[in-house]
């Protein structure tokens, strides 16, 4: 429903987006993840129709967001930052306008905006002026906004900033609901929001795509970057077993201690190792060649976050072009 | 053209519950209060009213009373038009919904035309009061109505275009009143200049004998064909400042990179 491919978006010499592509598949619900300023609202503004790219391709629901512009808004429900409002209006008054200007025909446009209001619980502050409303009610005005044309896309940028744990819950509960019904793409810095509401992420760094995948995924990717190992050397010979650990290719650091015949520690696996896991199964081999006995080999997971703490901080690699490297 | 309604329904709307209509209207009304009655008593003790020369005349563009208040309250109706919607954000909920930019356009400048009209429609109460005392010459008050809706259209439209220019209301409401009082004064040039190109320039941008030629009842299509030009230029030129946005054109620096 949504396809990226090779976004840039340039500021002067400064590239905010940069030669990003994914897709979002009908039905998915994916988060766009990455620290402030990574380049989330840019991208997400272009995908709504409001800023130009400097190059690159997008598709919203098949429609070239630059050739059909006009199809490709009216596939989408667009929440901006912070929902901006005209505090002048009253909610159902604000919900009227918007539907009428997206097209919602006349007959149809007052049930329309009841079940925006109901689906985004704001219902209860239908004849309040937007001006009196707490944070909390303004983004889900914004969230009964995105809605109130049935559009099969929402584009929701950081829909949960800055409300208090309650409005938090209770707004990811909304999304989860509506992702049975809609194609979702949500921006966030935060990642218990991607692991509560999204099947998968994007994750964005510096105007890079740093990570991409299911949270399984993402996960699996880091997840053998050390091992866990539990070992009975042969004949009692601690220090045989750590030095064979040392000594195999790809092994980084190895650390443990002995302890009632067992010893116990962790290994590291250098980065140039491509599949830890197949490592791990090849120095276990060696381990019972050599006599030793294998109680426990587990690669072990890397948590979410650090997993995102990697994603985002890492550095760039090699072979790929530099910042602001424009011919 | 779609977007069109909402839009100018919601600005409508805005315009009158913000009290910025209401005191644009009140001020306005104030001071064309005072004009009037001035000149009521100012005819009052003329024995004999010239023909072509009455307090009708006058009213429509005889007196700096009528072009003042213009001056400043024109740009004051549409110093909002653009300007706030971007300060405050709601332009990107505008601007990403399915609507054509023409439309968008058009709303906002027709909304600050009727409120426009709204503000001049209670100084036919005059009009009726003239009628009351004298000869009234309906012919006259039409074409001194239109020369009024000409000018009035053109210094929205150019109003509406300097609100595209900035994200604040304070400065779209100054350079407002820059493009219609550098008219105004152009216009001056007139009477002060010789008898040449630049008095005749000066002749056909000038307010002032626009209204004077309307206010006799003379409907010159020269003078209709001006306001036409300085009406759809800068609407025109207002539609491209904000397709630019969407596209990022104004950004020079993005576009050549492509
Ligand atoms: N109009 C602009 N001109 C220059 N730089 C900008 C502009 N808008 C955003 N940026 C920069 O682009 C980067 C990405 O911003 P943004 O997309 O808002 O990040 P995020 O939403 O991920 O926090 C930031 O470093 C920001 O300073
Ligand atoms: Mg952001």
């Amino acid at each position: 429903m949504i396809e990226v491919s090779r976004l840039t978006k340039a500021y002067g010499a400064f590239y905010a987006v940069n030669d990003v592509s994914f897709q979002v598949g009908k039905g998915e619900v994916v988060g766009f993840l990455g620290p402030n300023g990574a380049g989330k609202s840019t991208t997400l503004r272009i995908l709504a129709g409001f800023l130009g790219m400097t190059s690159g391709q997008v598709r919203i629901g098949g429609h070239d967001i630059v050739e059909a512009s006009f199809e490709a808004r009216q596939q989408l429900g667009y929440m901006p930052e912070a929902a901006p409002l005209y505090t002048e209006m009253r909610v159902r008054e604000y919900l009227q306008f918007r539907a009428e200007l997206k097209g919602v025909a006349g007959r149809d446009r007052r049930a329309r905006v009841e079940q925006a209001m109901a689906e985004a619980r704001v219902d209860d502050v239908a004849e309040t002026l937007i001006l009196n409303l707490s944070k909390g009610y303004r983004q889900r005005v914004g969230l009964a906004d995105a809605l109130v044309a049935r559009p099969p896309i929402l584009i929701l940028d950081e829909p949960t900033a800055g409300l208090d744990p309650n409005q938090i819950r209770e707004v990811r509960d909304l999304i989860k609901g509506l992702g049975e019904r809609h194609t979702i793409l949500l921006s966030t810095h935060i990642l218990p929001e991607v692991e509560a509401t999204c099947g998968r992420a994007v994750v964005i760094a510096r105007g890079r795509i740093a990570g991409e995948g299911t949270l399984e995924e993402l996960r699996s990717k880091r997840r053998s970057s050390r091992a866990r190992l539990a070992l009975r050397p042969a004949r009692g010979e601690h220090e045989a077993v750590e030095a064979l650990l040392r000594g195999v290719d790809g092994v980084k650091s190895c650390k443990g201690e002995a302890h009632e015949g067992l010893w116990r520690g962790e290994i590291t696996w250098d980065k140039k190792v491509d599949d830890p896991e197949l490592a791990l199964e090849e120095l276990v081999r060696r381990l019972v060649e050599q006599g030793h006995g294998v109680r426990e080999a587990t690669p072990s997971k890397a948590s979410l976050d650090e997993v995102f703490a990697q994603l985002t901080t890492e550095p760039q690699r090699e072979g790929e072009p530099a910042e602001g490297g424009a011919p | 053209m779609r977007g069109f309604w909402p839009v100018y329904k919601r600005e409508l709307f805005s315009m009158f519950v913000t009290p910025l209509a209401w005191i644009i209207i009140v001020v306005f009304l104030v001071i064309q209060g005072m004009h009037f009655s001035l000149l009521l008593g100012h005819f009052a003790r003329q024995p004999e009213v010239v023909a072509d020369h009455g307090p009708v005349q006058a009213f429509f563009g005889g007196t700096i009373f009528l072009y003042l208040p213009l001056l400043i309250l024109c740009p004051g109706l549409t110093m909002r038009a653009f300007a706030e919607e971007r300060r405050s954000g709601t332009i990107e909920a505008l601007l990403t919904a399915p609507i054509s930019t023409t439309g968008l356009v058009l709303a906002k400048w027709l909304a600050a035309v009727t409120t426009y009209v709204a503000m001049w429609a209670p100084t036919a109460l005059y009009m009726a009061v003239i009628r009351k005392t004298g000869e009234l010459d309906w012919n006259v008050v039409a074409t001194g109505y239109l020369g009024i809706l000409g000018v009035g259209c053109s210094y929205l439209a150019l109003g509406v275009l300097m609100s595209a220019m900035t994200r604040s209301q304070l400065i779209a409401l100054v350079l407002g009143m820059l493009v219609t009082v550098g008219l105004f004064v152009m216009g001056i040039g007139e009477m002060v200049l010789d008898d040449g190109w630049a008095r005749d320039f000066c002749s056909y941008v000038s307010v002032w004998s626009q209204m004077d030629d309307f206010s006799k009842g003379i409907v010159d299509s020269r003078r209709l064909a001006f306001d036409l030009t300085m009406t759809t230029v800068p609407l025109f030129a207002t539609v491209r400042v904000v397709d630019s946005w969407r596209w990022g054109l104004w950004n020079f620096s993005t576009s050549m990179r492509c």
